[in-house]
């Protein structure tokens, strides 16, 4: 399945990304061979509820080098990513060493927001690996 | 946070991960793509993932991430304001039943059982099962980290139709909308769902709370369950194994959502709503999801003049995940025995069963379900995680913080002293006779 068509069965316009609005008209099927002619025909009222609109949030300024920048490593609490977020800080280390990472696990389960940690990253670093899954 | 930043996902979540990025408004949002899973693998084997390569792009990882904050952004990337989004037509064909039953399965609208298709005729006959306005907003729904969708009556009687509800069901259909708790959430953890509806409407609906009372043997325990359903792939995000919904088996409650019909006059209790602060002649259905329903063994001593369902339904806690609680359906003849044993309220049976059913405060440490979802809890200080999270191995904890975490109900034909344990969270309680 393509972006497009995942999008669109979720009920997000794929035109967002294009910055249009979606068309409203009415679906209009394929009919196959063996079911049309005499048959009667109905119009079926759509089951889909109304998303929201789509607030738009511009990329943050990237940087024009990491070197001698600090990078924050945030953990968002499965198991695992720790682990992994020392390897990358590793892997930092061996190739590029002006680096300097802070491993931070994000305060309460995965999909809540730890703004404590956002104000300290915007202090105090310049940019954010986060690893998120399983 | 207004510092650059990469999201790194495994490759499961590759679809997720893009358009979770698009609805919260970011659909340039630089993400990076491991192999899946991360959990389980040595040092050596992590090491290595991150000297390789994203299994998405084919490039260096690290290398790649490396470029994701350094590269300059492009116009798209900088782009702000507020887009509209739909969730296409609102009203399909002309055409046959027999398309119109294909396009519905087609798109995703299904449970891949075969539909009443939603006709404008018969969403009006739906209509009148209740007085409210097609147009008023019956719910909203926010999903984990998507925005809020909102659904109009008409738009829930659709559903109701599509699972062949009839029209005196749709209250039953509009109070659970209502909640803006739709069943199939996306998780990785295959949640199911239950329902318990109590009051006089059980009757006045051929309700089945008899023999074979969670089975397909009535129409309004069929239908209103199956209606939570197709609601929960239509009104809100939606629900697209792969794509957005991630369920690793899936849950075969997910097809009717385990309909309990509290038998209020065979019980010995107190009925559920009435405990939940609702009058006896009040209609009401309570919400619970969780995992899965399984049958006890019974009575233990079952061959003694007083058998104990009490320690059979203990001995089947300590298996129960603790991310969930519990809901324990007893047939009335399990009920009134359990009466006859000296629980004469329900509250007495839970408060036994939660003072005398524990389990290690390592093994409880140790659960995947708890890790992800207590220990944080414990690391902010909330009581009881946090003392329990530093017990010693062999400290024996409550499967649950507290009794009411149990939840009792009657159900059942009386024809054998049976009962089933649920694991399953109870969310709330809502009116029907407000949606009437």
């Amino acid at each position: 399945m393509n972006r497009r068509q995942l999008l669109s069965l979720m009920g997000i316009s794929p035109a967002l990304l294009a910055g249009a609005s979606a068309d409203a008209a009415p679906a209009k099927l394929q009919s196959d061979s063996t079911s049309s002619g005499s048959q009667q025909k109905f119009v079926a009222l759509s089951p889909k509820g109304t998303p929201p609109p789509v607030q738009r949030f511009p990329m943050a300024p990237n940087l024009t080098s990491l070197d001698g920048k600090t990078v924050y490593l945030v953990d968002t609490g499965f198991f695992g990513a720790d682990l992994l977020l020392k390897q990358v800080a590793d892997w930092f280390q061996r190739n590029m060493p002006s680096v300097k990472t802070v491993y931070r696990r994000k305060a309460g389960t995965y999909p809540e927001p730890d703004p404590k940690l956002w104000a300290e990253i915007k202090a105090n670093g310049n940019a954010v690996i986060m690893a998120i899954g399983h | 946070m207004g510092v650059p930043a990469v999201a790194m996902v495994t490759e499961a979540y590759v679809d997720l991960a893009h358009s979770t990025a698009a609805q919260r408004g970011m659909p340039t949002l630089r993400i990076a793509f491991t192999p899946h899973p991360v959990w389980g693998k040595t040092i050596p084997q992590l090491h290595a993932l991150v000297d390789g390569a994203d299994p998405v792009t084919g490039k260096p990882l690290m290398k790649e991430i490396v470029g994701y904050l350094t590269t300059p952004l492009s116009p798209e990337d900088e782009k702000s304001g507020l887009f509209p989004v739909s969730a296409g037509p609102s009203t399909i064909g002309p055409d046959t039943l027999e398309n119109l039953q294909a396009y519905f399965m087609n798109n995703g609208m299904t449970d891949f059982l075969p539909i009443i298709v939603p006709t404008e005729k018969a969403v009006d006959a739906m209509l009148k099962g209740t007085s409210h306005h097609p147009d008023e907003i019956a719910g909203r729904i926010g999903r984990g980290v998507t925005d809020t969708y909102k659904y109009t009556v008409r738009q829930v009687a659709v559903n109701a139709v599509m699972a062949g509800c009839d029209p005196s069901y749709f209250p039953v259909v509009l109070a659970i909308a209502s909640t803006g708790f739709l069943a199939l959430g996306g998780s990785t953890t295959s949640f199911g769902y239950s329902m318990i509806i109590n009051g006089p409407i059980r009757d006045k609906l051929n309700m089945n709370y008899g023999i074979g009372g969670l089975g397909p043997f009535a129409q309004p325990n069929a239908t209103i369950g199956r209606a939570w359903t197709l609601m929960g792939k239509n009104l809100g995000q939606g629900a697209v194994p792969g794509q957005n919904y991630y369920g690793g088996q899936g849950n075969q409650l997910n097809y009717n959502n385990a309909v309990v019909v509290e038998d209020e006059k065979n019980s010995p209790w107190t009925p559920f709503h009435v405990q939940k602060g609702f009058k006896p002649e009040e209609n009401v259905v309570s919400l619970f999801d969780g995992w899965d329903l399984r049958f006890g063994d019974g009575a233990k001593g079952s061959g003694a003049i007083m058998p104990k369902f009490d320690e059979q339904i203990s001995s089947m806690f300590p298996t129960l995940t603790r991310m969930f609680n519990a809901l324990v359906i007893l047939d009335p003849l399990t009920a009134k025995a359990l009466k006859e044993q000296g629980y004469d309220t329900k509250e007495k049976l839970t408060d036994w069963l939660w003072k005398n059913t524990t389990i290690s405060a390592k093994d409880y440490r140790e659960s995947f379900l708890a890790y992800v979802w207590l220990y944080p809890r414990a690391l902010k200080g909330e009581e009881p995680y946090a003392t329990w999270w530093k017990l010693p191995d062999d400290a024996r904890i409550p499967c649950w913080p507290k009794a009411d975490d149990i939840n009792l109900v009657v159900m059942g034909g009386q024809t054998n002293t049976f009962f089933q344990v649920g694991n399953m969270n109870y969310i709330r309680s809502v009116s029907i006779d407000q949606w009437a």
